[in-house]
This record gives C-alpha cells, structure tokens and sequence, in this order.
C-alpha cells in the first residue's frame, strides 16, 4: 500500500512537473514571452541567441529558458524584436532610435560598437544589479568594455570569442611561444610538404583583427582616449611597423605563402587543415568544433592549439568579441528586468547551451562543457584578450589596415610608405566634419 | 426664342469643345501621368536624394545632418580616388572590350552552325546563357575557388598535372585585376552574344549572297558586311555593357574583396565600402553621383556614333 503510494506521488510529481514545463514553454511565442494581457511590459531586441533561433537546439533551450523566467516573474509580459543577420546596419539603426527614444527597453549590443553606445548616453547604468564580486570575476577587457567614463558599468558583456594559433601535433610538436617560434616552426613544416602558417591577409575585418594581436602584445594603441588615432605616432610607430614587418617576414621568407594576401575567410583553414596542406593556421576559438566536425577522428586527434605567439614569450594578446546586454529605457523597473534576463538567462545558462564562452572565470567552473581541456585553455588566452576600439574612426582604420597589410604583403609598398599613406587616410577621415 | 436658345447652347458647346473627361483622355499626358508619379518617386527622388546627402556630413551613426562642401572636397582630394579610377577603367575597358569579342565569336559561332544545320546549337546558346544568371556573388565565388592559390585550387591543379609552374593568380596585384576581368568576361559574355545574335540574324542574307558572287572570302565579308552592319549593335552593347561593369562590385567583392591592397578596387566596390563599412553616408553619395556623371558621359559619348535614320526614311 505504502509502495503504491509512492509510486502515485512520484507519478503526480512527473505530472505536474512535465505539465509545468509544457505550461511554462506555452508562455513563449514567436514575439511574446508571456501572457498578452499582463500588467507590465518590457521590448527586448534579440539577434539569433534566442528563442527564434534558426538552431532548433538552441530554439528550444531559449524557449525552456525564457518560459522559467517569466514565471519567476509574474505580471511581465516580454515583447521579443528579432534583428536580421546584417547586424553592422541593425546596430547602427538601434543607436539611432535610441538617441531619437525610440530604442527597445533592453537589447542585444554588439561588444565591437557597444562604445558607440556609450558614448551617446543612450545606456542605463546597471551596477545596482550585479555585485562587485560578479564584475570582478569578469575578464578584464570585459570590465574595461562595459565601463564607462564615471566608472560604472553599462552593459553585461555575456560571451566572447578570441583567436588562437592551431598546430598540428604531428608535425608541429611544441607550441610556438615567439614570432621567432611560429616562423621557425612553420618553415621546417614545409619540409613536410606543408605550405606554411596561414593567417587572414586579404581585405576584410578578419585581416586587421587578426593581425592587431601583435601590435597589442606590444602594448601598442590604435587611439588614444579621447579616440584620436594615434597608431602612427611615437612608440606606437615603432611598435606598428614591428608587427607589419613580422607579418612580411613570414611571406618573405616563404614562412607563410604569398596567398594569404588572398585568405578572407576562415573556412579558407578548415579546407587547408582538412587538405592536409597546412600544419599551423591563426584562427578562431569556435574553428576548433568545426574542425571535430569535419575532421575524421584520428585526423582532429592530431589537432590542437596555443596562444598567439608575442614577439617575446611575455608579451600575448588576442582579439576578441561577443555580445552584451543594455538598456535603453528610463524607467528602472524595466532596467532591473533587462538586468534579470541577462543575469538568469544568457550569463551562465545561455553560454552553456550554445557553448559559447562565458566572459567570468567563475562560470567555466560551473558548467561542465566549460571543464574540457580545450575551454579551459580558451579561458586562460582571454586573460590576455584585448577587444577593438569602439570608436567611429575604427572602420576607417580596419579599412586602411587592411589595404596596407594587402600592399606590403604583395609588395607594392614599404611598411614605412604604407603605414603614412594609412595614417594619411585616416587622419583625414578624422578631421572630416 | 426657343431657336435662338439652342442656337446658343450649340455655340457655347462648340466654344467650351468635349467634356474636361474627354479632353484629359486624349491627351496623352494624362496617360503618362502614372509612370511619370512612379517614376518620380522611386528614381527622381532618390537621385535628388543623394545629390543633397552628397552636401551634407550625413553618416550612419550620426546626428546633426549639417549642409557642407567639406565632403565633397574630402572625397574628390582623396588621394585614393585617382587610382580608384584607374582600376576603374581597366576593369571596364577590360571587360567590355573581352565581352563583345567572345560575344560575337560565339554568336558567329553559332550563325554558321545553324546556317549548316548543326545540330546542338540552341544547347550552346543556352550553356553560353547560364553563365549570364549565376548571381554575382555566386559568379565571385566560383571563381575564387578556381583562381584558388591553394594546393588545391582547381586551375594550378590541372597547370601542375601538366607540369606548368602555378600561377598567383589573387595574390599578385597585376594578375588579381586580369583574374576579376576574366570572370566578368565570363558572366557577361552570354549578354553581349543574345545582342549580336538578333543582330546577326537581322542581317540581309542578300547582301552575303552578292559577296559571294563577287568572289568575297570569309574575313572580307566579316570586314566590309558583318562589321558595319552591326556598328549599332555594338554602339548600343558597349553603352549597355560599359553601365553594368561600372555597376558591378557584388562579383568582385566575393573574389577578391578589391585586394590586395586596392588592386582590384573600382568605383563602386570603393562607394559601398565607404557607406557600409565606414558609415559614411554624405562620402558614399558623393561617390555614386560620380559614377552617375561618369556613366552619363559614356553614353553620350557612344550615342554620338549611333548612325543617324535618314531624313527620307
């Protein structure tokens, strides 16, 4: 009688817990998390990292999410905005209706503009809702990101990525530590018929964000605080030309072949590393899933990856960027919502179900898809990581870095010529008007 | 009384003429008046849109559009711009004189071989065809992994199997501009061969017929009846073919992004750089009302050879 008992309170409890689920799942549609008719409403403009994802794992974690959320707070109803994949143009609109007060009351902001965001006094501080310890556990190019000018914080910066430089262990046994290392390394790999290292060299952003790893290993700045470009003058000259002349190095001497000049794509590697053409290649921290994905087994066994060489073993960087959370509505109710759904539902929960990197050292502990050797490498790098300056002038510069990688590495000019025709061209842009 | 009275009103509709309804019918205004609002809304505004942003320091992200000479001065001292212009030009003289080449071989082509009967010709025509309907992106990408430097690029694979030394065919600036003018050729070819085949066709077989009786070869029957009589296809071709290519950046953005460096950079790869890399609106507008201004120049230009109608046709 006992045991029957037991058996119809844990089937009651399977009941209702599976019908609370299903109940809590009911509560998000395609543009609504919630009951229509609730007395309180915030907008929340999402890219793809939500319950609309075109990933239906993802889709339907956000969904589970986004569900136990609302319950936990009655009396909301949550108005979803989804943004399409040209996100340069949405975010760029985003600002513009904020500035007008027309923004949603929370948004997704892109970490490479989330400057320009500051910068227009559009966000709302957020520092009542996260503790001191939670903002110290951040990665500290996190922190400087999301801190403004009066030193509090604006935004949560919830994933990251950064590069990496990937070998392959068969025939690159050690890690290359030095440029000296990685142009070493790679030439005795083109005795075993490899082609080089490969790195992003043609005329894209990838190119520039790649390559300004070994100008801030350096400690070089492309603009100083008021973001005047000065990546030109003085220290940061020497320090510019330094890494221009490595990368040239690495063609000159056959390290790297002439094609990188043409390389603007990262799949560019994945098909290399598939080919077996390449033992060593600069690329992204998500490459290496891709290539668990395209390898065969025993293929990606051989596979692994280390810092960014620095001009000496000290000195690393790394490029990185993510996405964060803001809010643009006046009315703190709704800045505290915006703050719980970033601090329930995407920090923490929303990295571990889209594996995505999480930007506090605490949570790699927390998850266990964070525990693998790998993220935990990954983890270790973005102590050294270092985010683009959210500045306007930045995509003037990206463009004319981009144009001078191309120049000096088919040739055509001399780093020292490139780096006046570039600064010319963006000291130009800058005065405009 | 009651004649004089309709005599008046007869009068007074002979002055007043048929109803406004009637009169607005057949004039034929009227019946432009739609194109003309539509036409106004979706090309004249816009233009005029752009020559005002062109006089203002309008960027994405900004606020406080303000009137200004300063872009344009910035945008025409661009010390970029000249080169620019160049790549410009060589991409287009490249590409319009390589498009009207193959487009006509491949159309003499195809006239001989219905003249004899052979049979796969519309299979041909239409091959020739398929080229022309690949999207530009997808045409840049083709390319890409044809042109590709890579161990496994598909043109140094087969020059390596016949032992010929790879050629950098991206990567050297001078070979990246050829590269982008080949797969233009390409894809426009098949435009250019549509054109001079309904040209080709539209000749009198008579005048052929009378060369041969004369005694004629082939190359002087080319020279002295074909040429001449497609003067003005290839007038009205060159102006068609010369405002696409100014056009294209979607083909080449995919194959070569206008690198390395700014080898492969033409104007309008340079203006959608300018408006939705950098954000600048007011930089970008300025440089689309220069292309506008460069295209019309070209046309006119070509109009001017367009053989005149006699005045007694």
């Amino acid at each position: 009688m006992m045991r029957l008992r037991l058996v119809t309170a844990l089937l009651a409890s399977a009941a209702a817990l599976v019908a609370v689920s299903a109940q809590a799942q009911d509560l998000v549609t395609k543009d609504r998390v919630g009951p229509a008719d609730a007395p309180k409403s915030l907008t929340l403009r999402l890219t793809g990292d939500g319950p609309t994802s075109t990933d239906p794992v993802w889709a339907e974690g956000y969904k589970k999410l986004f569900g136990e959320f609302i319950q936990r707070h009655p009396g909301w109803r949550i108005d979803l905005e989804r943004m399409s994949d040209n996100i340069g143009q949405e975010q760029a609109r985003m600002l513009e209706q904020a500035k007008s007060g027309q923004g949603p009351d929370c948004a997704a902001v892109d970490s490479f503009v989330l400057a320009l965001f500051k910068g227009a006094n559009v966000l709302q501080p957020l520092d009542e809702y996260f503790t001191k310890e939670e903002v110290a556990d951040l990665f500290p190019f996190i922190r400087d990101g999301i801190t403004g000018a009066d030193g509090k914080i604006y935004a949560w910066w919830w994933n990251t990525d950064l590069r990496v430089l990937y070998r392959n262990k068969d025939i690159v046994p050690d890690a290359p530590q030095t440029w000296e290392d990685l142009k070493a390394a790679a030439i005795a790999s083109k005795d075993k018929g490899m082609e080089g290292v490969l790195f992003n060299g043609g005329r894209w952003e990838g190119t520039t964000f790649d390559w300004l790893a070994n100008f801030w290993a350096q400690g070089g700045k492309l603009v100083d605080d008021s973001g005047k470009p000065v990546f030109a003058e003085g220290e940061n000259r020497e320090k510019f030309l330094k890494a221009v002349n490595y990368f040239k190095d690495l063609v000159d001497s056959g390290a790297a072949p002439k094609r990188v000049a043409t390389i603007v794509n990262y799949d560019e590697f994945n098909a290399a590393a598939a080919a077996g053409s390449t033992a060593l290649f600069i690329g992204g921290n998500w490459q290496y899933g891709q290539l668990k994905n395209t390898l065969e087994p025993e293929e990606f066994e051989k596979w692994t990856f280390s810092e960014i060489p620095g001009p000496t073993k000290d000195q690393r960087s790394t490029g990185t960027g993510g996405w964060t959370f803001g809010a643009f509505s006046k009315d703190p109710e709704k800045v505290a919502m915006c703050a719980a759904i970033v601090k329930e539902i995407y920090a923490g929960p929303g990295n571990a179900l889209q594996q995505q990197l999480p930007t506090a050292k605490a949570l790699y502990g927390k998850y266990d898809v964070f525990k693998t050797p790998a993220n935990e490498t990954f983890a270790k790098a973005l102590e050294n990581g270092q985010a683009r300056p959210g500045v306007p002038i930045y995509p003037e510069i990206s463009n004319q870095i981009q144009v001078m990688m191309g120049e000096v590495l088919a040739g055509t000019k001399t780093p020292e010529a490139a780096l006046d025709a570039a600064n010319a061209a963006v000291q130009a842009a800058y005065a405009r008007p | 009384m009651q004649t004089t009275q309709a005599a008046t009103m007869a009068v007074s509709r002979r002055v007043a003429g048929p109803s406004l309804g009637r009169r607005l019918e057949a004039n034929p205004f009227t019946w432009l008046v739609p194109v003309a609002v539509m036409l106004g809304i979706f090309y004249l505004y816009p233009i005029f849109d752009v020559f005002r942003l062109g006089l203002t320091n309008a960027s994405l992200v900004g606020t406080g559009e303000q009137y200004t000479l300063a872009t344009l001065r910035a945008m025409l001292e661009n010390p970029a711009l000249g080169g620019i212009l160049w790549t410009t030009f060589v991409f287009t003289f490249g590409s319009v004189v390589g498009q009207q080449l193959f487009g006509l071989a491949i159309a003499l082509i195809v006239m001989r071989g219905e003249r004899r009967k052979l049979k796969g010709m519309v299979a041909l025509r239409t091959i020739v065809l398929i080229a022309w309907v690949i999207p530009g992106i997808a045409n840049g990408l083709i390319w890409q992994m044809l042109f590709s430097e890579a161990p496994f690029g598909a043109i140094n694979s087969v020059l390596r199997l016949m032992h010929i030394s790879p050629v950098a065919w991206l990567s050297d600036p001078h070979n990246a501009m050829l590269s982008a003018v080949i797969s233009n050729v390409w894809r426009g070819t098949a435009f250019s061969m549509i054109v001079f085949y309904a040209a080709l066709k539209a000749i009198d077989p008579t005048l052929y017929e009378a060369a041969s009786v004369d005694g004629a070869s082939g190359t002087q029957k080319l020279r002295f009846i074909t040429l001449p009589q497609l003067r003005a296809a290839i007038l009205v071709n060159s102006i068609l073919v010369t405002i696409q290519t100014l056009n294209t950046f979607d083909a080449i953005i995919s194959l070569t992004g206008g690198g390395p460096g700014r080898a492969t950079e033409v104007l309008s790869l340079f203006t959608f750089n300018t408006v939705f890399r950098n954000y600048d609106l007011a930089g970008g507008s300025v440089l689309s009302v220069l292309m506008l201004v460069i295209s019309l120049v070209l046309a006119l230009g070509y109009a001017s050879f367009l053989p005149r109608r006699e005045v007694s046709e």
